[in-house]
């Protein structure tokens, strides 16, 4: 296209917006991956009205554990490589 | 859906960087939602429709209704769970 030069400050304007949206949307992914998994393994009865102290302990440990689980296994991986 | 040729000004200056960021926020907000509403579906029918009938009991109902709120409780849950092991 020739209506803006590709180094316009318009551009790099766009840029750093996509590059900031592309990190929201990476971590709204592991948000809606952990939410699913841990979903499963925390709440095992049908909903209640609220939520028990037990089950949101839960979740919080799960999502932890899951990014632990994540990177220890990334480690293993990568030695394994060499 | 091409934004050079959305262009009121027929292509001299193309649509401002504004105009270009909302576009990309709403097709970004548009398309999680649907991922979201695709996710609320499959795991609240599975919590609360065990065994399909000719039509959604009462109880089923409600039960979906519970799903919801808490599906979307555990989701700022999870979301808080991440950002607090994250540096900075």
């Amino acid at each position: 296209m020739d209506n803006a030069s590709l180094d316009s400050p318009a551009t790099a304007e766009l840029q750093s917006f996509l590059e900031q949206e592309k990190q929201r949307a990476m971590l709204n992914e592991l948000v809606a991956k952990l939410t699913d998994v841990c979903w499963d393994k925390c709440i095992t009865g049908s909903p209640g009205s609220k939520f028990s102290s037990s089950e949101s302990t839960c979740l919080t440990n799960c999502a932890q554990r899951f990014l632990e689980t994540s990177a220890l296994i990334l480690r293993r991986f990568q030695s394994m490589q060499q | 859906m091409d934004p050079y040729s959305s262009s009121s000004q027929s292509g001299r200056s193309g649509p401002s960087p504004e105009v270009l960021m909302d576009q990309v926020k709403q097709q970004l907000a548009q398309a999680y939602a649907e991922e979201f509403f695709g996710t609320l579906r499959e795991k609240c029918f599975a919590k609360c429709v065990t065994k399909p009938g000719t039509s959604l009991s009462g109880s089923e109902s409600s039960c979906i209704s519970r799903c919801v709120e808490r599906y979307i409780e555990a989701t700022g849950i999870i979301s808080r769970s991440v950002l607090s092991s994250m540096p900075r």
